[in-house]
């Protein structure tokens, strides 16, 4: 049994298999490590195994062989009653947001604090706080309807980062929107990275991986094909032709 | 505490837009534990009450009334109590005069003591009430006097072997008639509230995912769904309880003047556990459908 040292990866996965009941192979034999605060970019094809291996991050998923180990917890062993305080460690955005249309932006991001037990004399003032590292001031009593895409996506950030979250995922966070708004949004994560919040993206989006040059993790029919820091999207042999 | 008290308040707001937003399911769980809640106190007081007349029944059945015609002179009267109280069966004789009998008469509850001025004479016949050391010889006592001429015809005794036979019998079978019904009600009405609590859980199923997305527990998931099923179990009981509270007394009272020698008693502390296990009976149905609507729907 191997101790918990400052050293060891925040995020670990050794050798994981995940196969679903119905016999697809998601993902075979995938090992990585990802240390505390870094930013790495997950890419692949659709069906690679992205978002299976976000899913096994937050536990959505069990893995089928292999051990994950997150903030020094082996998650194949996690109790289930355990499994919400793994969660609020972690923040997490999606693709379609998931934001509650019938709430507020100030009561969709409270809402995030008052299911955890937060106790309600601190809602306020970190709702406000993390609005404002999103830059939604001014905005807490619109719904969501009455925002764009990108303020959405926002809204969504900033509830998954009323926990001050350690790791943060995001699957596709900027599937949805314009290129402009996309780049806002990555500035956002920057952001999150540079206070010291370990970031790990799902993402298509090959003009921004090719533009930041930070660790990409490439993975293909259920297999890391590529790992490389400040790499791009494609490896350099397929660029070169 | 602040902590506690959010969860209450989460729990309870969210329970109280989940009846609403699902009104017309909710209500239908309501009826049917109204329904279910009523079967189970009407059968509860029916029974009392036949029990109250069992146990006064029972106290009166070492004895019988023979009731004497009208033309019986006193001394004959007495010549027959005396003859009664020579028989080694026999503990005790009394005699009741017309006067008596009239006076215990209206001393029935729930009779207007008007009804019998308006006769002017006195329908009742004076009687002698012989009390036996074995009831097994009540029988043999009440085929002898029938014969003697002092004695009235119509009825000669108040002599009925069989009447708490009967309404031990009776009570058996409402007892267990009101059961099986009682029973197939509690599982149609915890059906009906599991049925309401999945119909939220489907209602409420983004808030459910970002919920377990954030980190909140499971029993913080089930806890709104629980109350929804707790408020559907009281709201149906307040109803029952105040039907069934209100409404035995005048109910009692109007047995009462159509059963007049019936010993039909109104009983208040009786009444009172009655409607306390009607509550408890509704918060139960409450719990049992709502847990039973969110342990398969909440898992995953």
């Amino acid at each position: 049994m191997a101790t918990v040292t400052p050293a060891a990866p925040q995020i670990s996965l050794d050798r994981v298999q995940k196969t679903y009941p119905n016999g697809t192979v998601a993902l075979r034999d995938v090992t990585l490590q990802i240390p505390k605060q870094d930013f790495v970019f997950l890419v692949g094809p659709s069906g690679a195994g992205k978002s299976t291996l976000v899913r096994l991050l937050i536990r959505e998923e069990k893995a089928t062989a292999g051990t994950i180990s997150v903030e020094g917890q082996d998650l194949s062993r996690l109790k289930r009653r355990h499994l919400p305080y793994l969660r609020r460690k972690i923040g997490m955005v999606f693709q379609d947001f998931k934001l509650l249309p019938n709430l507020t932006v100030f009561q969709n991001v409270g809402f995030a604090l008052r299911v955890t037990e937060g106790a309600l004399r601190h809602l306020k003032p970190k709702v406000e706080e993390v609005l404002s590292i999103v830059g939604l001031e001014g905005k807490e009593n619109k719904y969501p309807d009455q925002l764009s895409g990108g303020e959405q996506q926002r809204v969504a950030i900033a509830r998954a980062l009323v926990h001050d979250p350690r790791i943060f995922l995001a699957d596709e966070p900027t599937g949805n929107l314009d290129p402009a708004t996309s780049w806002e949004i990555i500035q956002l994560l920057l952001q999150i990275n540079a206070r010291g919040t370990t970031v790990l993206m799902a993402t298509h989006n090959r003009e921004i991986v090719d533009v930041m040059r930070r660790r990409v993790v490439a993975i293909e029919g259920g297999q890391i094909v590529r790992d490389e820091d400040a790499g791009g999207y494609h490896a350099p042999a397929l660029e070169s032709h | 505490m602040h902590r506690l008290w959010n969860r209450i308040d989460f729990a309870f707001s969210s329970a109280w837009q989940n009846f609403w937003r699902n009104a017309a399911v909710s209500v239908a769980s309501v009826l049917i534990v109204w329904v279910v809640l009523l079967a189970l106190g009407s059968l509860l007081l029916v029974l009392h009450s036949l029990d109250q007349i069992v146990a006064i029944e029972k106290t009166k059945a070492s004895a019988i009334s023979v009731y004497l015609a009208d033309t019986t002179p006193l001394s004959s009267a007495m010549d027959f109590k005396l003859h009664l109280e020579q028989d080694p069966r026999v503990t005790n004789v009394a005699y009741v005069s017309k006067d008596q009998a009239l006076a215990r008469f209206r001393q029935l509850p729930a009779l207007d003591p008007s009804v019998i001025d308006t006769l002017g004479t006195n329908p009742l016949p004076a009687s002698l009430d012989v009390t036996v050391r074995d009831i097994r010889d009540l029988g043999a006592i009440d085929q002898e006097v029938r014969n003697s001429p002092l004695v009235d015809k119509s009825p000669a005794t108040n002599y009925e072997p069989n009447v708490i036979d009967k309404i031990i019998l009776l009570a058996r079978v409402a007892g267990i008639a009101g059961l099986v019904l009682i029973v197939g009600l509690t599982g149609l009405s915890v059906f009906i509230i599991m049925l309401t609590i999945r119909t939220a859980i489907y209602l409420r199923r983004k808030e459910i995912e970002v919920m377990k997305l954030v980190g909140a527990t499971d029993w913080f998931v089930r806890w709104p769904f629980i109350v929804e099923g707790l408020i559907v179990g009281v709201a149906g009981a307040a109803v029952a309880v105040l039907i069934v509270g209100f409404g035995y007394r005048p109910a009692v009272i109007n047995l009462q003047s159509v059963l007049i020698f019936v010993p039909l008693a109104f009983d208040p502390s009786y009444l009172r556990i009655v409607l306390a296990a009607m509550l408890g009976f509704g918060l139960l149905l409450g719990s049992v459908g709502s847990y039973l609507g969110v342990r398969r729907f909440l898992k995953q």
